[in-house]
């Protein structure tokens, strides 16, 4: 029996109503974890090709890690999965916080959702009552109000999990929140539950969790909070969490701004985690077992974008502020807290509005698009008008909505290429013409554009150590150099096949990439002793491999190849117009085809090689799909 | 005369990671789990996060409300249950009012914060300590952190939030 898990997973069909449990199955886990790993194979097998992802039809999960609830640092987190209704191919997103653990303690690892319900409904999870309820009450009410009622009718420890009116209004980028200000927010899963009338899943769980080695663990686990407590990131990290990534990579010139025009911004500084630290930061948050505690809680205490709440990061700084030309930091802070409350991707949002406000400066966009909206650069107050009109689809909030892919495809004109997305996911505030590696990442993320999948950070601040110790020295210096695009296929493929593990153990990217403090060996250990599982460092590895190449499978069944494995023109061909990485480009091709080598993918079509696909234990799935 | 100490919290620095009764299930039952733990963490918006404990009271309702006599004070003034005595009725947890005992749900015996310190040693930020009613006094001295736990004592004490 493996320890340190809740043991059960709850599967609902809302169609019928209907709630089923079912032990957790050791073979699976022995091939796909839990977590990712495991909402991969479940999904994989459950949505037919050709399946539209706002139908009944989709399959949503929502999965804890093999660790999450554990005393490892960082071990909080939780996965929602299901077929994307922005990006049409493989759909995942990560939070963390309190509600995962909080699943565990009530004895369950996941929830699987099928069906539809025909009127709004909510899951409440108590021990082990599990119910289906009535959510007519709270259907059309914010992320927070859902909290609060939820907190008020059952338990006011309960920890809530819900989709504001962005997910109703099946906006392609909704975001499934939990705990208030934690958001599972790419890939637009919350229009999924949106599709489903799924408002919210509350968990209240008292119960406990037994480990696989009760004398050695705290011990052990002093020894994982040392290491990470005495990591200079660390310390770093608690003081400005990631909102001074900001001046960081204004310095590289990897800041995205106007619409990826160029990767540095001349008001930067008024966005930056000096600034915020300064002004807005009422104290540093943490998620369940956080060390790094990068979690804001900011306040702007006058004004019209007056408000109190879990702030931003930079993700979020970026696609609202320099890349809409925005540097009025508390209209950046107010349309974050809106996001929160409608349950919106920022990334997503911002993306699509400097699409918008690049074509509204080209002239293809015009005031008879817009209603009368201005959309010139940098306009905060249009930012923060539009933030709520795509929650709620009013007016020109309806088109942006669908995303910018969409939008750009319905208006035309031209517009199409200052669409900065990949798969029709909104690039991440990474100009990859200053960091080759994630301009890689954002082709081969199975979810779109996305710097989280691969999140190819160790030649982002110097890590040559860790380059030295995960890869070997004959890589350096290439790999450690940000503009070379020399060893980056091999940097992307490892970073993928780890961090699909570490989500599939339920552990933060902090701390295990950036900084890159622990590492398979240190995963493995803390299996052991947390749920009795023995894995190679080599097994890891392979089960990394082989989520990845099930991912690639999702996509490829659905139509992906390496054509579209592509980045926007703008970064491949496009010159950077300034700033430290001025005249680079991003060079796809070459790291394309060394990253198929590594990954024994073929590299014309993009597709799995059979002998690949044997050696994962995956080639059945390939059948009638390669 | 017994110096009466106590672990005591500041809602304004703790960060809310649970980490002290995740120490305190695992070093005295060997399992995580908050119901396990003599610590609780209690989040309350806008912005605080309140680590509790045993306050060790001066007139300490809970011993005179044991039916069995299982709640004593030793010699070093923390306040302990004999679980040899205790029978579970749960007198002392209503009489408590920090909502600072509960009952161990595999034993059914009271089980409270003695002031090991282990949380302390453990907590990442420093936001919890062990101090005495004098020294907090002083401390506190603008009152910032008794007006905190004063606001919010209806949310913090009802019984409610126990695990």
């Amino acid at each position: 029996m493996i320890k340190g898990i809740g043991g059960n997973i709850i599967w609902v069909d809302l169609a019928k109503g209907e709630i089923e449990k079912r032990p957790v199955e050791e073979d699976m886990v022995r091939h796909y974890l839990l977590g990712a790993g495991y909402l991969s194979r479940v999904i994989f097998d459950m949505v037919p090709v050709g399946t539209d992802p706002l139908s009944s039809r989709n399959v949503l999960g929502i999965a804890t890690g093999l660790l999450t609830a554990s005393m490892f640092p960082q071990a909080s987190r939780h996965v929602v999965a299901a077929l994307s209704p922005l990006t049409d191919v493989w759909g995942e997103s990560h939070a963390a916080g309190f509600w995962g653990p909080e699943l565990k303690l009530a004895g369950y690892d996941a929830i699987l959702f099928t069906g539809a319900s025909s009127d709004p409904v909510y899951l409440n999870i108590e021990n082990r009552k599990v119910e289906l309820l009535d959510a007519s009450k709270i259907w059309g009410t914010s992320v927070f109000q859902t909290d609060d009622w939820i907190r008020e009718k059952h338990d006011r420890q309960s920890r809530v999990l819900s989709i504001g009116q962005a997910g109703e209004n099946l906006v392609r980028f909704a975001a499934v929140m939990n705990d208030r200000d934690r958001a599972s927010a790419r890939s637009g899963l919350g229009a999924v539950m949106g599709a489903k009338k799924l408002k919210a899943v509350s968990v209240r769980g008292t119960g406990k969790i037994e480990v696989a080695d009760p004398q050695n663990y705290l011990k052990q686990m002093d020894i994982f909070y040392e290491r990470m407590l005495a990591n200079p990131f660390t310390e770093e990290r608690a003081k400005y969490g990631t909102t001074n990534l900001v001046e960081l990579m204004d310095h590289i010139g990897r800041l995205p701004s106007y619409n990826m025009k160029q990767g540095v911004f001349e008001g930067y500084e008024k966005i930056s985690g000096e600034t915020i630290t300064r002004e807005y930061l009422v104290k540093p948050r943490s998620d369940w077992s956080c060390l790094q505690r990068c979690g804001r809680y900011t306040r702007v205490k006058d004004g019209p974008y007056k408000y109190i709440g879990g702030s931003p990061e930079f993700e979020s700084q970026s696609s609202l502020g320099s890349r809409c030309g925005n540097d009025n930091i508390e209209s950046i802070l107010y349309s974050h807290h809106l996001s929160n409350l409608y349950g919106m991707d920022t990334i997503s949002l911002g993306g699509t509005i400097s699409w918008a406000m690049e074509a509204w400066d080209e002239g293809l966009i015009t005031e008879e698009d817009t209603g009368g909206i201005d959309l010139s650069w940098g306009n905060h107050e249009t930012i923060v008008r539009l933030t709520k009109m795509i929650a709620l689809r009013e007016g020109f909030g309806d088109i942006l909505a669908e995303g910018s892919a969409r939008a750009a495809e319905k208006i035309g004109r031209g517009t199409e290429k200052f669409v900065m997305a990949v798969k029709k996911q909104e690039m991440a505030g990474q100009e990859p013409r200053a960091q080759k590696s994630m301009g890689l990442a954002a082709v081969t993320a199975a979810r779109g554009a996305d710097h989280l999948y691969s999140f190819p950070v160790l030649d982002e601040a110097g890590f040559d150590d860790e380059i030295r110790e995960r890869f070997g020295e004959q890589y350096l210096p290439e790999m450690a150099d940000r503009l070379n695009p020399k060893y980056k296929g091999i940097m992307v493929k490892e970073c993928e096949d780890f961090m699909v593990v570490v989500e599939s153990v339920g552990l933060c990217k902090y701390g295990t990439q950036i900084p890159p403090e622990f590492y398979y060996e240190d995963v493995a250990l803390a299996l052991k002793i947390h749920n009795g599982l023995e894995f190679t460092v080599e097994e890891l590895q392979t089960i990394g491999e082989r989520i990845v190449n099930l991912n690639r499978l999702f996509n490829v069944a659905r139509g992906v190849t390496r054509s579209d494995d592509q980045l926007p023109n703008r970064l491949t061909k496009e010159k950077a117009p300034k700033g430290p990485p001025k005249g680079q480009v991003v060079e796809l091709d070459q790291m394309l085809d060394e990253y198929y080598q590594m990954r024994g993918w073929d590299v014309e079509t993009g597709m799995p090689l059979k002998s690949t696909l044997e050696r994962l234990g995956l080639a059945k799935d390939a059948e009638g799909v390669v | 005369m017994t110096v009466r100490e106590f672990v005591f919290g500041d809602p304004d620095v703790c960060t809310g990671c649970m980490i002290c009764v995740n120490v305190c299930s695992m070093h005295y039952f060997k399992v995580i789990g908050p119901a396990w733990s003599r610590a609780r963490v209690m989040r309350v918006e806008p912005g605080l996060d309140f680590p509790l404990f045993c306050r060790n009271c001066e007139d300490a309702p809970c011993i005179g409300s044991c039916p069995e006599e299982a709640l004593s004070r030793t010699s070093k003034g923390v306040v302990i249950v004999n679980n040899k005595k205790c029978q579970g009725h749960g007198a002392c947890i209503a009489a408590c009012p920090y909502d600072a005992i509960k009952l161990n749900p595999d034993t059914q015996k009271a089980i409270k914060c003695i002031q090991c310190g282990r949380c302390v040693e453990r907590c990442p930020v420093n936001a919890i300590w062990i101090t005495t009613e004098e020294e907090l006094k002083e401390k506190d001295s603008d009152g910032r952190l008794a007006g905190h736990y004063e606001r919010n004592k209806e949310v913090l004490y009802s019984k409610g939030g126990m695990s």
